[in-house]
């Protein structure tokens, strides 16, 4: 008989899993009707009988990956093999990847030349973050409610105290009561929401703005709407951390608060997939196949490489929100901010916990 | 809204002077109104910021925006200047060949002035 814990793990792998498949089913339908797996095309090619096979021989692969993907993370998990689980990861990464860059390969045959005509709005660029700087730093302030409560019970946190929960739902992972072993998960939150604050700042000041011609309203503004959608994330992760920074005061619910930061996860993403993928269908009335861009700019149909467009971020050929313009080096600065901050400061409270 | 074509052998300059000029002339744009800054206009359009700063000096050349560090580009009250006799004939001879060509196209003439007249009263309103 399986024990609890690993029913639990086991379900909300599943549960996990069938999100993702979920997120890579839909990713066709998440880009201008121009636009075909990163590839310019007549509007009407989305319709034939060829994109159609192209999209079903998409989901396939990306569907086999997911299950090999998830394979690997949950074998890894039961079996206590750190190498699979890495695997998994790594499959669950580099296979979607892969299944979208041999979809674009199929659909460069049906390439059409990408319009000329270049749009923009005269309207006064807003730049400002959503909610102005009150509601920026709500995240901050979140985090630090949290470090004054716990800081305001430091008494009642034992002496030692798990931080890791093996699948037998036993602790294998300890800390102590010092600052970096308490405050740790909050420094990690701040510097990742701070980093995050950066970004938003970023896409905000630095991002091309989508025409205003093709069908839209002229109120949607997409840098602001990514922006809100960031505010969300600093909100969660500020929210997730400052739990986690709790939980000794609050024993050790590990499975609880797996199954409530995943089941927060799937339904926050489902929201902004929605409220995003609702702004691509508005601009569907664009005339103009396309996004402006160059399809030989898009490398493996993923990245963007443009020496000639000032924009640091352009809107993402697939899936939603932007991606940074590889040419520029500012981009590259961002990109090293966004990713080797969180992973050197993740290993440095990691390093430095007792 | 600013429109250019890359593909046209008119420069990019001079098609987002002459797009903003038509706008600033529709009264579009009231006086004191900004602009988008140099940067912001030349990453919406995709095109070099130099290429818009040259834009943006030649209508503050020709009275329309004032320029000043930090401001970004503000619509000016362009008084209506006096018409000088050598602009007057430049413009008619730009006039005929503009005319003449798309007479070669086809488009009738009757066709030709009303849109003309309809431009001219669509462009004068204050």
């Amino acid at each position: 008989m399986i024990a609890r814990p690993q029913m639990i793990f086991g379900s909300l792998m599943l549960a996990v899993a069938a999100f993702v498949a979920w997120v890579l089913w839909s990713l066709p339908n998440w880009s201008r009707p121009g636009l075909f797996f990163s590839v310019t095309v007549v509007p009407s090619f989305r319709d034939s009988a060829e994109a159609a096979r192209v999209v079903s021989s998409f989901r396939m692969q990306a569907l086999l990956h997911v299950v090999i993907g998830f394979g690997l993370v949950v074998g890894g998990a039961m079996l206590d093999r750190a190498v699979l689980l890495i695997l998994g990861v790594l499959w669950l990464v580099a296979g979607p990847l892969v299944a979208v860059s041999i979809a674009h390969a199929k659909a460069l045959p049906h390439a059409v030349a990408h319009s000329t005509v270049r749009e923009a709005s005269l309207a006064p660029r807003l730049s400002q973050l959503p909610g102005g700087w009150i509601l920026q730093l709500s995240p901050f302030a979140l985090l630090l409610v949290t470090a004054a409560y716990v800081a305001a019970h430091w008494n009642q946190i034992p002496d030692r105290f798990p931080v890791h929960w093996g699948l037998n739902g036993m602790p294998n992972g300890w800390s102590t009561r010092t600052t970096m072993g308490v405050y740790g998960p909050l420094y990690f939150g701040a510097g990742l929401v701070a980093m995050i604050s950066l970004l938003s700042y970023a896409i905000t000041h630095a991002a091309r703005r989508p025409p205003a011609s093709g069908g839209s309203d002229g109120k949607r503004d997409h840098p602001q709407r990514m922006a809100l959608v960031l505010l969300g994330v600093e909100l969660f992760v500020a929210a997730m951390l400052s739990f986690v920074a709790l939980l000794p005061l609050m024993g050790s619910p590990g499975v609880t608060s797996m199954m409530i930061t995943a089941a927060g996860i799937v339904i926050g993403v489902i929201f902004l997939s929605r409220w995003q993928s609702h702004g691509i269908s508005n601009s569907a009335a664009s005339v103009q196949p396309g996004d402006g861009t160059p399809d030989s700019c898009w490398k493996l149909g993923l990245f963007y490489f443009n020496p000639d467009d000032p924009a640091l971020f352009v809107e993402k050929r697939v899936g939603i929100g932007y991606t940074i313009n590889f040419a520029r080096g500012a981009a590259w600065a961002i990109l090293v901010l966004t990713v080797v901050l969180p992973l050197g400061l993740a290993a440095l409270v990691i390093r430095n916990r007792p | 809204m600013l429109r250019i074509d890359l593909a046209l052998p008119r420069p990019v300059y001079e098609q987002i002077v002459s797009g903003l000029r038509a706008l600033l002339v529709a009264g579009e744009f009231v006086p004191g109104e900004q602009l988008p800054t140099v940067r912001q206009l030349a990453t919406d359009l995709g095109v070099h910021h130099n290429t818009v700063a040259e834009s943006y000096r030649l209508l503050a050349d020709e009275g329309w925006l004032d320029l000043r560090r930090g401001r970004g580009a503000v619509v000016l009250d362009r008084e209506k200047p006096r018409p000088i006799t050598a602009e007057k004939h430049g413009f008619r001879l730009r006039l005929e060949e503009l005319i003449a060509k798309a007479i070669t196209d086809g488009v009738p003439r009757s066709a030709l002035a009303a849109h003309m007249a309809a431009l001219a009263k669509k462009l004068g309103k204050p």
